[in-house]
């Protein structure tokens, strides 16, 4: 409601879907696909600033049995890191170069070394400050249309093929080590549009912690160990870029990370073709998965 | 592109009531949609994707959609979470309709929940309000409807006598509706008029009870649907349009429905509705006081402006009148806000369908429903026994 009238959607169609903005994505292509718009303006906002994260996150977890302890994301986060630090091998050294790799490629944040990831100070074990992608105010705007409208307007565009989601369970009834809705929903997505994965030119990974990162890099196929993180942190040299503008880590806010992922893409794509996996998250731990595919028309 | 054709083959209620102390908020969820699911005898892996409605501020549970995995029978399958104010049940079934139509998915289920007695409602209502502006005078659902009552009074001349014939109408039909939260048999004009005030000119039964309930739907795709229903209740339109933010920026508001006149005007484009009163055989409306039944008969142009005391001094949206209006008791006889919206088009779809009970109206075969909250949203769907061409 509060973004109504600066979104221009006053006596217009507006929804509000609550989850990362590649879903408010999925749920416009249907509104473009069946007809009932030509264009339409896809919007993420997120005001942290203006906020008490903790008190919020707090307010995400069961009333009954968990709030009691206090926790927030980040508690979840820690708990979550052991596990999957524990079944993969990779540690917070590993994490760390997704961080300072995401923040040499950020436009609004200041580079940080592996040592300044190391070194920050400890929130939840084994996570530190840095782990976790700094608060942020940030909006971010895309606009979608049906191909008539396109051509219409002679722009080449980028290509919004589709996409698929899957909901996880709980953060305390499944294995937080592993992130197979997220592999569910991509293998949902490319299948659909008959794409191998080897195709991807870009994939753009989006949870606000570096270890959720490679836990998803993972789930998604990018490999494991040391290789899973070197196409995380750059410097392997193999097509299908991930994160190229360093993602979330590299300055965005909740609910606005995918979507802005997919504007980053957009702008990629279109002067170089391609093809782009966009994942967002959302919930506790990365309960959610969606994931949205893109393709420069050339 | 081209729609896709939906229907509605299912839906599922909860009683209402002020106080479901037997159930969590999540099993009161799961209450409804095993009535709709087993109204079918479908199985959840039958369900394409899964689409959530709820206040969240309400009960006070951030991303209560993750929590309800469970509940929502949602775990491996897409589910959309909307939030858009007290309209949030009928977005929900909007978006139900898209996301079938659209051809990406075939079945879909839909639900709307509310335990408005596990939390504080109008203290979250009161925060929809400008905190310098708004908020010291327009507090909460009552505030706003006194105000808004107030200038549609000045405008069209309804008296408070023919918005307690709207009150009593609401809760003799509701008595017929067994998941109503209100049964009231006994109630009358005088009680109406003579209960407290709770902001001029609303007394206490001129405004909705605080209800904890949930609703659900399944909407399916052409053959889909066929094979599930006798008589699905097709979608003809599905149609949004909200409001400006502030309540100043949008003078008389309860008057001049800006937003309902214009998702009026367009989903009767798209349904080639041309006379709402003769072309509807049933209306299920978003009426959370009395007063605004009227208003909102007015702005849908099932009567002239002006002419909402006539529709109820002539009986016309009575049970038994040429265009029967909420026939289930409306928002004045069960109101669980993050259902109440889909509750409208799910009684509209049972009468449609032929399966609404006791409340059923005869030979019904196009219906109304709307939705409206937040700040002065509308969605609006028209359900139809015909398969749209």
């Amino acid at each position: 409601m509060a973004v109504n009238e600066v979104a221009g959607g006053t006596l217009g169609s507006e929804a509000k879907v609550a989850a990362d903005g590649v879903m408010a994505l999925l749920y416009a292509i249907a509104r473009v696909q069946d007809g009932d718009q030509h264009l339409n303006l896809v919007v993420a906002h997120s005001k942290e600033s203006q906020a008490d994260p903790h008190g919020i996150e707090l307010a995400g977890f069961d009333p009954y049995y968990e709030r009691a302890l206090d926790p927030d994301d980040t508690v979840a986060a820690g708990l979550q890191a052991g596990l999957y630090y524990a079944r993969s091998g990779l540690g917070p050294a590993d994490a760390a170069r997704v961080v300072a790799a995401a923040r040499a490629r950020s436009e609004v944040l200041d580079d940080v070394t592996v040592e300044d990831v190391l070194a920050s100070a400890p929130t939840c074990d084994p996570l530190r400050e840095l782990d976790r992608a700094p608060r942020m105010d940030a909006a971010t705007a895309l606009v979608i249309c049906d191909e008539s409208t396109m051509r219409a307007r002679d722009r080449s565009g980028v290509r919004l093929v589709g996409g698929a989601a899957r909901a996880g369970a709980w953060w305390t009834a499944r294995d937080l080590a592993r992130a197979d809705e997220a592999r569910d929903a991509a293998d949902e997505a490319l299948a659909l549009e008959g794409w191998e994965p080897s195709s991807l030119t870009r994939i753009e990974i989006n949870a606000p912690f570096a270890f959720q990162q490679l836990l998803i890099g993972e789930a998604l196929g990018l490999g494991d160990g040391e290789s899973l993180v070197r196409r995380l942190a750059g410097g392997d040299g193999t097509a299908g870029r991930v994160n190229a503008d360093g993602g979330w880590l590299a300055g965005s806010a909740t609910s606005v990370a995918g979507l802005a992922a997919c504007g980053h893409a957009v702008a990629e794509l279109r002067d170089r073709g391609g093809r782009a996996l966009i994942h967002g998250a959302t919930g506790i731990c990365a309960q959610s998965h969606a994931i949205a595919l893109l393709e420069g028309v050339a | 592109m081209t729609a896709v054709p939906a229907a509605i083959v299912a839906t599922g209620q909860t009683k209402h009531a002020s106080r479901r102390l037997d159930v969590s908020m999540a099993e009161m969820a799961r209450e409804a949609i095993d009535r709709c699911l087993g109204a079918r005898g479908l199985a959840f892996d039958e369900i394409d994707a899964v689409v959530a409605g709820n206040m969240e501020m309400f009960e006070g549970i951030y991303l209560v959609d993750q929590f309800f995995i469970d509940a929502l029978g949602a775990l491996g399958k897409p589910l959309f979470k909307l939030n858009t104010g007290g309209t949030v049940g009928a977005s929900v079934a909007v978006a139900c309709y898209h996301l079938v139509a659209s051809g990406r998915y075939r079945t879909i289920l839909g639900v709307g929940f509310e335990k408005q007695s596990d939390g504080s409602t109008q203290a979250a209502i009161t925060t929809v309000g400008d905190p310098i502006w708004e908020r010291a005078v327009m507090a909460g659902a009552i505030g706003n409807f006194a105000t808004m009552a107030s200038t549609y009074i000045h405008e069209s001349g309804v008296t408070e006598l023919q918005a307690a014939k709207v009150a009593v109408k609401a809760r003799l039909n509701a008595c017929r509706n067994p998941y109503a939260h209100l049964h009231l048999p006994d109630i009358t004009v005088e009680q109406v008029l003579e209960s407290e005030y709770l902001a001029h000119p609303i007394h206490r039964l001129d405004m909705c009870p605080s209800s904890d309930g949930a609703c659900a739907i399944v909407m399916a795709a052409e053959s889909e649907a066929e094979r599930l229903a006798e008589h699905p209740a097709w979608v003809h339109a599905a149609a949004t349009a909200h409001d400006q933010q502030y309540m100043g920026d949008s003078p008389k508001r309860l008057a001049v429905m800006r937003s309902l006149r214009a998702a009026a005007a367009k989903g009767y484009r798209q349904a080639g509705i041309s006379d709402p009163f003769h072309d509807f055989d049933v209306a299920e409306i978003y009426e959370p006081a009395s007063y605004a039944e009227l208003a909102m008969c007015e702005n849908l142009g099932i009567c002239e402006m002006g002419g909402g005391g006539r529709l109820i001094d002539e009986g016309l949206t009575q049970m038994d009148g040429p265009l029967p209006v909420n026939p289930s008791g409306g928002v004045l006889s069960a109101n669980p806000v993050g259902a109440t919206a889909l509750i409208r088009v799910a009684e509209a779809a049972l009468q449609v369908m032929g399966e609404a009970g006791d409340h059923q109206v005869d030979g019904v075969r196009r219906a109304l429903a709307t939705g409206y909250g937040g700040n002065a949203w509308t969605d609006l769907m028209v359900l139809s026994r015909e398969r749209p061409s």
